[in-house]
């Protein structure tokens, strides 16, 4: 859908379900995400949203930006309460209490919410196997209380907690990869979005909604505001992540990889680096074992997209 | 703003813009209607028959498609009555005997309770809900596809079946089928839609395949700039 991106926007759904005037940033990239994960849901979805920047600015008291049901729970168990929703509304449905019109439930989070302190519920509900949607946006540091670092930081990156000083350069270790341990959960849809490629991210998010069972959709979400950058760069630094191979865009249906942005020819890293504040103090030592580092990761993937069974 | 109109469906009053169809104010209600042929950005058409309901207004109760009847004050619709779904199950096995095996068709059947078509089964894919040919014409703005015979011979094609002229290869009719059943395929710059290979504009910034050149010329077409303009750079690249 991608390659038809021209006549494509004019053929997209027109209702907002995640309305204008909410109280994010300028240029946050995570809100435009949240925006058309909505617009691919359509009317028919529930949402539990763990506490981080998407629950703050979009539910000032009392105000809310949600034109769909939508609920904010604590920030360690957003998994483990849709979980919840989608078993109450199955056996409402059963006993015929409810008609069963085929709701999609949406378990939504920020990196710290998904990789950090809503693990283990997310896991746990993986492993049950409830029919729902997992999205994670990903701004690679807890944003909404100051961009503390969290196990989805990337190495290098200087956060209030992994300042970068004359000892240490920010993180010090590297990126937690979420999607490869929702595949190891072999749960039966697993995908990488970024908002910087709308239509490849709505086409996933639909097909995520489709599968039953569990699904899994990681979303890079640049956040100016953490990475230091100007506000208008935000699109473009999705992008860039893309081109150069951090964040590659790959979906995994049934254990089978499949690149969806192909990139000829993987672009330098320091293109995607240099522009961002955080990573200002990289020393091109650090640059070249970052270069290396990306180089191995997606010549992993490429080399699972080529295995089949 | 334009006057609303006080309605009510399923017994839940509804209000909607007069000139909207009972199908967008069902939808707002979260009433789900199944329909195939109708999309926000086209002209209401009528053709899958899918979304029939129940209206009462005065003393008459009658069926109508929902997705071309227009809100009328104190109408009184009903999407779910054993007439309704009588008219709906015969018109989903009409649909599954074109295409059986769709799973968009087969979503619909069930949820209606159909196993299996009653019908011969007569393979064409196309379910001539007629979107493709209504998006060439609304949206992209060039008519290249269109009906072609009348009755069981029906079907979509290019002016006298040969590689269409005003074709620009945007791909939106793929994209836009319900039941996707017009092939479309891209390799090594090359574009193939309606049996007709399109070549495709190459990135001179990052090599990759962008758009096919007719498309971009039909752009310089509708606004007047230099076709070197659009040939260039991608989006990505600009």
């Amino acid at each position: 859908m991608e390659a038809l991106n021209v006549y494509a926007a004019r053929l997209l759904e027109k209702n907002e379900y995640f309305t204008p005037g909410h109280r994010a940033c300028q240029g946050c990239a995570e809100a435009l995400a949240v925006r058309l994960v909505a617009k691919a849901l359509g009317r028919n979805v529930m949402v539990a949203s763990a506490t981080g920047c998407m629950e703050i600015i979009s539910s000032p008291l009392p105000f809310t930006n949600w034109q769909v049901p939508w609920i904010h729970v604590a920030f360690e168990n957003a998994a483990a309460v849709i979980s919840g929703v989608e078993a109450a509304y199955k056996a409402l449905a059963r006993k015929g209490r409810i008609k069963d019109r085929g709701t999609v439930f949406l378990g939504m989070g920020g990196d710290g919410a998904t990789t950090d302190i809503g693990f283990q519920a997310l896991s746990g509900a993986f492993e049950r196997g409830h029919d729902f949607l997992y999205v994670c946006y990903d701004n690679e540091a807890y944003m909404n209380t100051g961009i503390q670092r969290s196990s989805s930081t990337p190495f290098g990156a200087s956060t209030t907690t992994s300042p970068a000083g004359k000892k240490v350069a920010g993180q010090v270790t590297w990126k937690k990869n979420m999607a490869e341990i929702a595949v190891a959960h072999n749960v039966p849809y697993v995908a990488t979005a970024c908002s910087s490629y709308p239509f490849d991210l709505m086409e996933k998010v639909q097909k995520a909604a489709q599968t039953p069972g569990p699904a899994y959709v990681h979303i890079l979400s640049v956040c100016p505001t953490g990475w230091r950058l100007p506000p208008n760069k935000a699109i473009w630094i999705g992008r860039l992540a893309v081109e150069t191979g951090v964040f590659p865009l790959y979906e995994v249906a049934d254990g089978r990889y499949r690149i969806t942005v192909h990139v000829p020819e993987l672009r330098p890293v320091e293109e995607y680096l240099k522009p961002q504040g955080r990573f200002r103090h990289l020393t091109p030592d650090l640059t070249a074992q970052i270069q290396e580092r990306v180089t191995k990761e997606y010549r992993k993937l490429v080399a699972k997209t080529q295995f089949t069974y | 703003m334009s006057e609303m109109v006080t309605l009510t469906i399923d017994g839940r009053s509804a209000q909607a813009p007069a000139g909207t169809t009972i199908l967008e104010a069902a939808r707002g209600l979260n009433i789900d209607i199944p329909a195939l042929c109708s999309n926000q950005e086209l002209t209401p058409y009528g053709a899958c028959r899918l979304c029939m309901v129940e209206i009462t207004h005065g003393k008459r109760t009658r069926l109508v498609a929902s997705c071309i009847y227009e809100v009328q004050e104190g109408l009184v619709v009903r999407t779910e009555t054993e007439r309704v779904n009588n008219v709906r199950r015969l018109v989903i096995e009409l649909l599954l005997s074109r295409n059986p095996k769709h799973p968009r068709l087969l979503a619909i059947a069930e949820r209606l309770g159909v196993d299996k078509s009653r019908f011969e089964v007569e393979v064409k894919g196309c379910i001539l809900c007629g979107q493709c040919v209504r998006v060439c014409r609304e949206v992209v703005g060039v008519s290249a596809i269109g009906f072609e015979s009348r009755g069981t011979d029906r079907r979509i094609s290019t002016p006298f079946n040969v590689a269409p002229v005003d074709c620009i290869a945007c791909g939106s009719c793929a994209q836009v089928c319900p039941v996707d059943v017009i092939p479309f395929k891209e390799e090594n710059g090359v574009r193939t839609i309606w049996k007709t290979n399109f070549e495709l504009a190459r990135c001179e910034k990052c090599g990759r395949y962008f758009a096919p050149m007719r498309q971009l010329a039909h752009f310089s077409r509708v606004t007047g700039l230099p076709l070197e303009h659009f040939t260039q750079t991608c989006v990505h690249c600009r």
